[in-house]
């Protein structure tokens, strides 16, 4: 099977602290107002004080049929046959937009100073040095961990092995089909996407289960 | 300096500098390049935490941080706060120089001078003060975050004869539950944010079974370290309560989650003692053997009896013969001793400790608890038994208790709770006496604050201090008292304020009270690594290094760390050594206990004074057999292997004698029943090295419930006016008045937020994202509201917030969004520790227009603080 690399998160190890984000911003020199992850707050919801509510870290989900990809019109935006990653060429990134707009997750953002597009390519400088992605090495609940999920000796596929039933993927309307996998036992998954459920409790429309 | 420059080629200088004999070429000299990227062990100070990180240095600048793995307490992990350490560093509105004044106050306009000149110009400003008007009349201040060492002002101050420094914090932070730790059991207290539960860290051996988190959040007040370690045995299966208004992301995890009314916790704990003492859930033979619940007390004088005068001797009632017996250290296996009870003897009324503790908590049923607390009753219940049916657990408070008048009674009962429950120094429990390595006398904080060089008469002018005595334990004064004396000349005027740290603009209460207050000081000096609201009133702003530049020794758990200097910018000192200088200073204009304070043989162990970081822990690195560069070279390194450190049970390994050596208390038992704060009261014992006189009213030895002095409950003018009652916490990208000029951490939050409850919102027309005004009694900020059903309805939160970016503004950048500004600095105050209020007080909200002029709210406007050069 081909080697498809991807983040799982433990959302129940998860405590919002935003270590992540700001270790992603410094070890990949993100510039102000854009970020390759973020801590959206799904919840609460039910009614006080039998309340439920978790994080959830979201990046780039490294999708199978990424949108991304097939909207890029100069071909720098790519899923690499090698290990899954959905990378941008700089050299060949024009800065149209065209991905940001259809990636159901947010996950591109836009380089002013560069004037191209970015995304989270799981730490590529890092871990051609050997080490892990900085979201992962400073996650203070260690919930962030990497690898392929295709492989079933991986340790990410024993973690989501051993929390069968307890695994979701984010929704997917458009058939992207996202690697990204996430673990959460102690609250009910809301079947949202994060920022349409942020946006959801911010007109006052808190109920959503 | 000069070879940088140099080595810098610019076009045109050459052309430029002819003929201008003020501008000398220098001779060119290339750096070499130093592309070997090196890695410095240290540890973080953007909190109180201090975290081991690896700083990654190239060509002499900090390019990388990250946790360092060798620290058993974060264990390789680093927080917002911490890896924003880089951009602190080189954040482009660094303090650089010394300044003094050249304009009015808050104008702005600043004159750069020479160390040698500013101190010259503080040590006068404090000589004149000093013969003048006397010493006391100058104070000083620390904390607000920013602290790299707490003791250094204190010392200063005792030094140069004044009795009045104070800590934002202190009595609104931490001291509560240190004095009733120290005065009920003699070891270390049960805060996580304070880096104590060190058995907690060894999480796959630890046994605990359940922990209650009583306002605190660990995982947004320390992350790295204690919100992992809880996060951790929440994961092995530990089961959690928390109580807390604010649904934190520990409350979102908790098995039950009290969402109680703020500061109302002394009844929910009151509640607690009661149901475990019904229900005989308690730890008997923990509770007979090792606390002086059994002790018989006089109820005239309310003090133990202690036959012969022996503390450690105590009158019991033995249910045998039916009469009073002396009990003798330990224990007497012939009595058979009774727990509750009350007896007349000779015409005297005496009662067991347990007795006056259940009398004193017999009213507050479940029942009570719920309607008092605005909680559910059988929530409560279900919670109290999660605590003590999972044996070991324990109780870890926060500093929400602390910020009330009840926050000494709150320290009290949430000790007594894990004491019942015999959680001490087993295996699994947060209160432990583990080994220690030696470098530092008291924890975490080195500096001796040599209290012998302050004169009698002077201790006794401390502002606030005879009331407050609980104080002492800190050797601090009273800030409200401190205030009200600006205001009033009463008892005395006070006419300089010198303070080192953080924005006390935007951490004290009633904040423009001190800003009207500064109108009446002749001086002000502020030592600070960045301006802050501070500045704005200084006449001598003097730069600090920032954690990456310091130096400290730093003991986490079995580990030896240092704090090193990574790399050093600009004419920035540590300001553990410009205490020293300016000392230095007053001593050779004539001040005798300063100079005296550099003679070693004077100073004994409060150590003569240094001029450098490293002579001064060349005086105590000794105790681990290393100097201090030995000792950085080594650090990070074990001083105990784990399993020796640990020492469980310490109270029953013996003492000379052979008999168990007990706990750290006069009569060494756990005392429950605390007479030794009426003690305390009246002299001053056991902290001050004479008696003191009396505070107006004695000191109570058990806890006491009093409702805060703005209440719902009060249904009076002010509750009706201000009809929601606020409440404060951490959050996970700030630490108190620090890092809000860091653009990485502002971008993600750039003005504080309200919260509030659906319903509550509905009621005021308040929406998410919009301004809202928030007034007390006291004044009127603005935030955006953010609606949700995380916080208990009728009450809203905010935490501190400022705006480095209006400094230079009118509003000095505290009174836009400053919840402090509506915080309450007069009393009443908590009787022992004289805590003025910073939660638990009313409110109310209402649709604003806009928001405040001038602040910065979007990513772009942070760019200008951005760090100088490229990372």
């Amino acid at each position: 099977m081909k080697k498809q690399y991807a983040i799982v998160v433990e959302l129940d190890r998860c405590i919002g602290c935003r270590g992540c984000q700001v270790a992603c911003k410094f070890e990949n020199d993100i510039s102000l107002g854009a970020s390759r992850n973020h801590t959206y707050t799904m919840g609460p919801v039910g009614s006080f004080p039998k309340l439920s509510m978790y994080f959830l870290t979201l990046m780039c989900q490294q999708c199978e049929n990424p949108a991304c990809e097939s909207v890029c019109p100069t071909g720098a935006c790519y899923k690499s046959e090698e290990d899954g990653i959905v990378r941008i060429d700089p050299e060949l990134c024009i800065g149209c937009k065209s991905c940001q707009k259809v990636c159901p997750y947010h996950a591109n953002n836009f380089n002013p100073e560069k004037r191209i597009m970015d995304k989270c390519d799981l730490c590529e400088a890092s871990r051609e040095a050997g080490e892990i992605p900085a979201c992962i090495k400073n996650c203070a609940g260690a919930a962030l961990h990497f690898g392929d999920i295709n492989d079933p000796e991986s340790k990410v596929s024993q973690l989501l092995a051993a929390n069968e039933g307890y695994v979701f993927t984010l929704k997917d309307e458009t058939g992207v089909n996202p690697s990204g996998r996430f673990i959460l036992r102690r609250e009910p998954w809301i079947e949202e996407l994060p920022h349409v459920f942020e946006k959801m409790l911010q007109e006052g429309n808190g109920n959503v289960r | 300096m000069k070879n940088y420059i140099s080595a810098i080629k610019i076009s045109g200088l050459q052309k430029a500098s002819m003929g201008r004999s003020y501008l000398v070429q220098c001779e060119k000299v290339l750096l070499a390049p130093d592309t070997q990227e090196r890695i410095v062990h240290t540890a973080c100070r953007a909190c109180i935490a201090n975290c081991g990180v690896l700083a990654h240095v190239k060509n002499g600048r900090v390019v990388k941080l990250e946790g360092d793995p060798a620290d058993p307490m974060s264990k390789g992990r680093l927080c917002a706060k911490g890896l924003s350490g880089i951009n602190a560093l080189y954040h482009p509105n660094r303090n650089k120089y010394p300044l003094v004044r050249v304009g009015a106050r808050g104008e702005g306009k600043w004159k750069r001078v020479t160390w040698e000149d500013a101190i010259d110009r503080v040590a006068h400003m404090l000589m004149e003060i000093r013969e003048k008007y006397g010493a006391e009349c100058v104070f000083g201040s620390t904390g607000g975050g920013g602290n790299p060492e707490v003791w250094s002002a204190a010392r200063f101050c005792n030094i140069f004869g004044t009795p009045n420094w104070f800590e934002p914090g202190s009595a609104q932070c931490y001291l509560p539950r240190v004095l009733a730790c120290a005065m009920m059991y003699g070891g270390m207290d049960a805060s996580i944010a304070d880096s104590n539960c060190l058995e907690f860290y060894d999480e796959e051996n630890c046994p605990i079974q359940a922990l209650v988190l009583w306002g605190t959040d660990p995982s947004y007040s320390c992350p790295a370290s204690g919100g992992r370690m809880v996060n951790e045995l929440r994961q092995k299966g530990v089961k959690t309560v928390v109580i807390d208004p604010r649904l934190t992301p520990d409350a979102a995890k908790a098995d039950v989650w009290l969402p109680i009314r703020p500061e109302s916790d002394v009844a929910l704990q009151m509640s607690w003692i009661r149901y475990i003492l019904e229900n005989k859930l308690y730890d008997e033979d923990f509770v007979m053997r090792w606390t002086n619940l059994p002790y018989l007390v006089d109820c005239d004088s309310r003090f133990v009896v202690h036959p012969g005068g022996e503390k450690t001797a105590a009158l019991v009632w033995d249910k045998k013969s039916n009469c009073a017996k002396t009990l003798q250290y330990p224990w007497d296996e012939e009595l058979d001793v009774e727990l509750f009870g009350t007896h007349e003897i000779g015409g005297k009324l005496y009662k067991t400790g347990a007795q006056l503790l259940w009398e004193r908590v017999e009213e507050y049923t479940l029942d009570k608890a719920a309607e008092l607390c605005w909680l559910d009753k059988n929530d409560i219940e279900k919670a109290i038994r999660i605590y003590a049916e999972n044996s070991p657990s324990s109780l870890c408070m926060g500093v929400a208790t602390d910020q009330n008048i009840n926050s000494e009674q709150s320290a009290m009962a949430a000790i007594i709770l894990d004491f019942l429950l015999g959680n001490v120094e087993k295996p699994g429990t947060a209160m432990q006496r583990f080994q220690i390595s030696g470098v530092l006398k008291s924890p975490n904080y080195p500096v001796p604050v040599a209290l012998k060089c302050l004169p009698k008469e002077q201790l006794e002018k401390r502002l606030g201090g005879r009331e407050h005595k609980g104080l002492s334990i800190w050797y601090g004064g009273h800030a409200a008292s401190i205030l009200k004396a600006i205001q009033t000349g009463k008892p005395y005027q006070p006419r300089m304020w010198i303070d080192r740290s953080g924005n006390k603009f935007g951490v004290l209460a009633e904040v423009q009270k001190w800003a009207e207050a500064t109108e009446k000081l002749d001086y002000i000096v502020h030592m600070f690594t960045y301006p802050t609201s501070m500045t704005a009133y200084a006449d001598v702003v003097l730069p600090t290094e920032e954690w990456l530049e310091t130096e400290m020794v730093v003991e986490t758990c079995n580990i030896c760390v240092a704090r090193q200097q990574v790399v050093h910018l600009w004419e920035t000192r540590d300001e553990t050594v410009v205490w020293s200088n300016i000392a230095k200073r007053c001593g050779e204009l004539g001040h005798e206990m300063c100079k005296k304070s550099f003679d070693p043989e004077f100073m004994g162990e409060d150590l003569a004074y240094w001029d450098s970081m490293e002579k001064f822990f060349d005086q105590i690195t000794p105790a681990q057999g290393v100097t201090w560069k030995e000792y950085c070279e080594k650090a990070p390194f074990e001083f105990l292997p784990k399993e020796e450190w640990k020492t469980y049970y310490v109270y029953k390994q013996p003492d000379e004698a052979g008999l168990p050596q007990g706990f750290n208390t006069p009569s060494k038992k756990i005392e429950i029943y605390c007479d030794s704060f009426i003690e305390l009261g009246r002299t001053g014992a056991p902290f001050m090295p004479y008696p003191l006189p009396p505070a107006d009213q004695d000191y109570e030895p058990l806890p006491y419930y009093a409702e805060p002095t703005e209440s719902p409950m009060r249904n009076d003018e002010i509750s009706r006016e201000f009809p929601l009652t606020m409440t404060n916490g951490r959050l996970p990208l700030y630490h108190h008045s620090t890092l809000r000029n860091i653009p990485g951490l502002r971008e993600m939050m750039a003005v504080p937020e309200l919260w509030i409850c659906p319903e509550d919102a509905e009621t005021y027309g308040v929406h998410t994202g919009n301004w809202v005004w928030v007034e007390s009694k006291r004044g009127k900020i603005r935030a955006k509201a953010y609606v949700t059903k995380g916080i208990r309805p009728g009450t809203v939160y905010m935490e501190r917030f400022w705006h480095p970016e209006t400094l230079n503004t009118p509003t000095h950048g505290w009174q836009e969004t400053n919840v402090n500004v509506l915080t309450r600095s007069e009393g009443p105050f908590n009787d022992v520790v004289g805590t003025h209020v910073l939660r638990g007080f009313q409110v109310k909200v209402s649709p604003a227009e806009s928001g405040p002029e001038g602040i910065w709210t979007t990513p772009a406007d942070f760019k200008s603080w951005l760090t100088v050069g490229k990372t």
